[in-house]
């Protein structure tokens, strides 16, 4: 891989930006277009400008694909929660005429994990391929 | 010959059923969701932002499998992109 001072300088100066947008996305999600996929997406990318900065650093795959695999029980958990208070799968576990400003808390929750398994999973898909591949180019 | 024949035949009849099934759907055109969503959406969800209130409250059994189907699509790539000696 080709690498450029000039690159590696300005990837450097965007990288926190880029995520701190990707967060902005995920967590303004239910009052502002985006939400969990988009806003992951955005996260996926900040992670992967790591590459230009330092192309010999991959990250611990085993551990990406295992925390993906624990949010995604994790939606399924917060999901079925609903069963216990409303008596019906997949909707909010709030009651129907509760407080607005606490069925937030659950649009917040499953927003920030599905993006943080939108972006773990774009990353580790990535790094298979910079791995398996072979950096040395 | 044959299958292009039984291909023109097939393409022609698929174009007459969706030419008709849009230029003969008046009768069947009608807002109540979208005007049940805009007017009840914000009280029943908690969210201003509408798509957000769909894909989260009403289709959230639609956005589970959308999520376990980029799990697996993953995996397997994951599976397929390792070399053959590191798995076995």
């Amino acid at each position: 891989m080709k690498n450029s001072s000039i690159l590696v300088c300005i990837s450097r100066i965007l990288f926190p930006f880029i995520l701190l947008f990707g967060f902005y996305i995920i967590i303004n999600g239910h009052v502002s277009p985006g939400g969990g996929f988009q806003g992951g997406a955005i996260l996926a990318t900040a992670i992967l400008i790591t590459y230009f900065i330092d192309p010999e650093r991959i990250l611990n795959l085993k551990f990406l694909i295992n925390l993906e695999k624990s949010s995604f029980i994790i939606i399924l958990l917060i999901v079925s929660l609903s069963f216990l208070t409303r008596g019906v799968f997949f909707t909010n576990f709030v009651p129907i005429d509760g407080e607005i400003d606490i069925k937030k808390i659950f649009l917040i929750a499953l927003n920030f994990f599905i993006g943080m398994k939108v972006a773990l999973g774009l990353v580790s898909v990535f790094s298979t391929f910079i791995k398996e591949g072979g950096y040395r180019i | 010959m044959t299958r292009k024949i039984f291909l023109i035949a097939m393409l022609t009849s698929i174009f007459i059923l969706f030419s008709a099934s849009i230029f003969k759907s008046e009768k069947y055109l009608n807002d109540f969701s979208k005007s049940y969503y805009l007017s009840n959406g914000f009280y029943e969800t908690g969210s201003k932002n509408i798509v957000t209130g769909i894909y989260l409250d009403y289709r959230l059994f639609d956005s589970i499998f959308e999520a376990s189907i980029l799990l697996i699509v993953v995996s397997g790539i994951i599976f397929i992109s390792t070399r053959d000696d590191k798995i076995l």
